[in-house]
């Protein structure tokens, strides 16, 4: 009689730890998406931002036009892009430009004086900043899932659940990564 | 020894959990003490017959009084939760941030990155209006967190810093221990009222009543330091653990560790703020020997772990020595967010300037200055100028000093009160104030002054040096050149509420004259005055002969 219980006890148990562990497995995917769409909000808003940078600046800056032109190409391209690589590639190129734009800016002094221009720059270096914290949330909550994921006890119940590692967000253009040539 | 941040992380956890379980059980020993101790004086004092030497009450008596205890603590506990943050910021004077001050809306972007990078939790930044250097952290029940910062702070630390800084206090919050550590300050704040009340009532009992009275004071008194015990225990791990979500969230051990080294060698707001409220910021305001200390008696009664220990925690991280570190803060130089002034405060004196003018009769009447234009009755802003010495003719709106004529020439609100002409909003150091364009002059509310004396982002020209110097050497009023009419005028009137304001030196100690409003305690500055006061504010060791009092 006493085994009976104590079997129906250790049953009892194991099906407590499945829907525990799959409810916390469950949490942690969502709130993967959800650092993801994070990073999007943020790219939007850079797009928005980009146009009256060029604006502001444009006055100024009568023989950067290529500078601008790639800028306004960039941003255009971002937006049209359409799947995940296209995506991550335009938007890394749209962030080169910008800093090759940035650069060119610190050329002209009167630029400084212009209280409107270095706001723009400054909502545009927290955009930045923004999208790379997002990426970093990102990162680090599909590091959090797919330890969950590959561990021992848990593994057993993505298996059954059939849930994937999540892809983390990387420097997808290998130039990137080569320390920038210096050439005199 | 290196620690990673994760593990720091994971190890103040299980500390922070049984500290806190400790706390709520003292409330009921609390309760327990002064029922034993109450029903012994009872017994001893007033029954008759043989004496025990303890008397043990009976356990319905204990049962009541937990309950009792329990009430207490639940209308306790209600009374200190509501309205948490309000009572705390009013306490230490913080204020929401002004969305037209560049400074404030740099501050409010990082607190906006510092928060997607917690994934996105929303944070209220505000600021203290003070010049020392500190940052703290609130939590209500409600899922409102605050961010806070000093205008000190804001003004002396580069962005990378701040971000090191607000990262630490959004590690509070979301460890939750913010939340702890604001309902703690909170309650104690109670307990010290409380126990200053029992020490007044003390000295109006007399005879054998004060023997209860005593032992119920020395009770709470007693319990009041286990709690303080406890929360000195909750605060020395919390703020390495919120140095270590700091770098996880921000990558950046270096920025975080010349932060910390920076305010602790400034004015960090002893004198500021009131004890119980310690816990909350990132360094303890008050300068504490215990702090720097290690041992069971420091670890007990200080509320934060020593800097030194927390700088080389970071260092390790960041592979470098505190030595360099020290040499390179040395050179430390802020880059200002501010742009350089559009206006120059050497303005050539609009009386120089002359133009003529285009009449009806297509000729050419002048050239006159700017005094006499202003009394010439019938222009009209597109009636035709040429400046004096120039080639080009233009509109009369073209050019800004005369446009300035034709603004709306009202008495009060918004207009200054030697031209009458609309003031203008312009930025200066970051802060909104009202300047006129004609004559330079300029109007700032109080907490804008403390704030653009407390930053230094423009150099002074020539002729405020001048000034500024000659005020500093001596110890009588300076008179200023002033145009003609001004002697006339004794009171003015507020640009902004209408009052008449009052002429006065700004303080004995800076002996500029100004102009302060009895109503809304504006100030109205003269050409040149704003800037001297800087100068002056910046330069006022000058003042102490022979003294080290030193301006950081």
């Amino acid at each position: 009689m006493l085994t009976i219980w104590f079997m129906l006890c250790v049953i009892f148990a194991a099906i407590a730890w499945f829907f525990v562990t799959f409810n916390v497995l469950v949490s942690l995917k969502i709130r993967v998406d959800n650092a993801w769409s994070q990073i999007d909000v943020q790219l939007k808003r850079r797009h928005d931002l980009i146009p009256n940078l060029v604006e502001a600046v444009k006055g100024y800056m009568a023989h950067e036009k290529d500078t601008l032109e790639r800028v306004i190409k960039a941003r255009t391209q971002a937006i049209d892009a359409s799947s995940f690589k296209d995506k991550a590639q335009a938007e890394n190129f749209l962030t080169q430009t910008l800093r090759s734009l940035f650069a060119v800016v610190e050329r002209y002094p009167e630029l400084k004086a212009n209280q409107n221009v270095l706001k723009l720059q400054e909502e545009l270096t927290s955009t930045e900043n923004k999208i790379a914290f997002a990426r970093q949330y990102y990162n680090d909550e599909a590091q959090r899932f797919n330890t969950k994921i590959q561990t021992v006890p848990s593994n057993i119940v993505a298996g059954m659940a059939n849930m994937q590692s999540k892809v983390f967000f990387e420097i997808e253009d290998a130039s990137q990564k080569e320390p920038p040539q210096v050439k005199f | 020894m290196a620690f990673s941040f994760i593990e720091i992380e994971k190890e103040k956890s299980r500390v922070i959990f049984f500290a806190f379980i400790f706390i709520i059980l003292a409330y009921f020993f609390t309760a327990y003490l002064i029922l034993l101790v109450a029903e012994n004086f009872f017994n001893i004092y007033y029954l008759k017959g043989p004496r025990p030497l303890f008397f043990h009450p009976p356990v319905g008596h204990v049962y009541l009084v937990l309950v009792a205890a329990f009430l207490l603590a639940a209308i306790h506990w209600y009374f200190s939760t509501t309205n948490l943050i309000v009572k705390l910021c009013s306490l230490i004077g913080a204020d929401p941030i002004d969305p037209k001050d560049t400074y404030h809306q740099y501050f409010r972007n990082i607190v906006d990155e510092v928060s997607v990078a917690t994934g996105g939790r929303s944070i209220t930044p505000m600021v203290i209006r003070s010049s020392y250097m500190n940052a703290f952290a609130l939590e209500d029940f409600n899922g409102q967190a605050i961010i806070g910062v000093t205008e000190g702070l804001l003004a002396r630390l580069n962005r990378a810093q701040i971000e090191a800084v607000v990262g630490h206090e959004a590690g509070h919050i979301a460890s939750g221990d913010c939340l702890n550590t604001t309902v703690l300050c909170s309650l104690a704040e109670i307990y010290e009222a409380g126990l200053s009340r029992a020490g007044s009532g003390f000295q109006n009992t007399k005879g054998k009543n004060i023997a209860l009275l005593i032992s119920v004071f020395l009770v709470l008194a007693i319990m009041e330091l286990l709690s303080r015990i406890l929360r000195c225990f909750l605060s020395r791990e919390r703020e390495l653990r919120a140095d270590a979500v700091s770098v996880r969230l921000t990558r950046d051990p270096l920025s975080l560790a010349e932060a910390l080294m920076l305010i602790t060698r400034n004015w960090r707001g002893e004198g500021a703020t009131g004890d119980s409220i310690q816990s909350i910021f990132i360094v303890n305001p008050r300068l504490d020997e215990l702090d720097e200390q290690e041992g069971i008696f420091p670890d007990l009664f200080s509320t934060h772990p020593p800097a030194r220990k927390r700088i080389d925690i970071l260092l390790s991280m960041a592979h470098l020595d505190a030595k360099t570190l020290e040499d390179n803060l040395k050179n430390f130089r802020r880059v200002s967010p501010v742009a350089k002034p559009e206006f120059k405060p050497d303005i050539p004196a609009p009386a120089a300037k002359r133009w003529l003018i285009l009449d009806d009769n297509k000729n050419w009447g002048g050239p006159f200055s700017l005094e006499e234009l202003r009394k010439t009755p019938g222009l009209y802003p597109t009636q035709w100028i040429r400046p004096e010495g120039e080639d080009q003719a233009k509109m009369m709106y073209q050019e800004p000093e005369l446009k300035a004529l034709f603004d709306r020439q009202v008495q009060g609100q918004g207009a200054c009160p030697y031209c009458k002409v609309g003031l203008e909003e312009v930025h200066y150091e970051g802060a909104i104030i009202l300047k006129c364009a004609y004559c330079a002059g300029a109007f700032a509310e109080s907490d804008k002054i403390s704030r653009i004396l407390i930053r230094q982002d423009y150099l002074p020209s020539q002729e405020v040096v001048r000034l500024g110097n000659s005020i500093i050497s001596s110890n009588k009023r300076s008179y200023f050149k002033t145009p003609e009419d001004k002697n006339l005028i004794w009171v003015i009137d507020c640009p902004k509420c209408k009052n008449k304001m009052r002429r006065q030196f700004y303080l004995y100690s800076y002996p500029i004259e100004i102009d302060r409003c009895l109503g809304c305690s504006g100030i109205w500055f003269d050409k040149f005055e704003l800037e001297i006061l800087q100068y002056i504010y910046e330069n006022k060791k000058d003042f102490y002969q022979g003294s080290d009092i030193k301006n950081t």
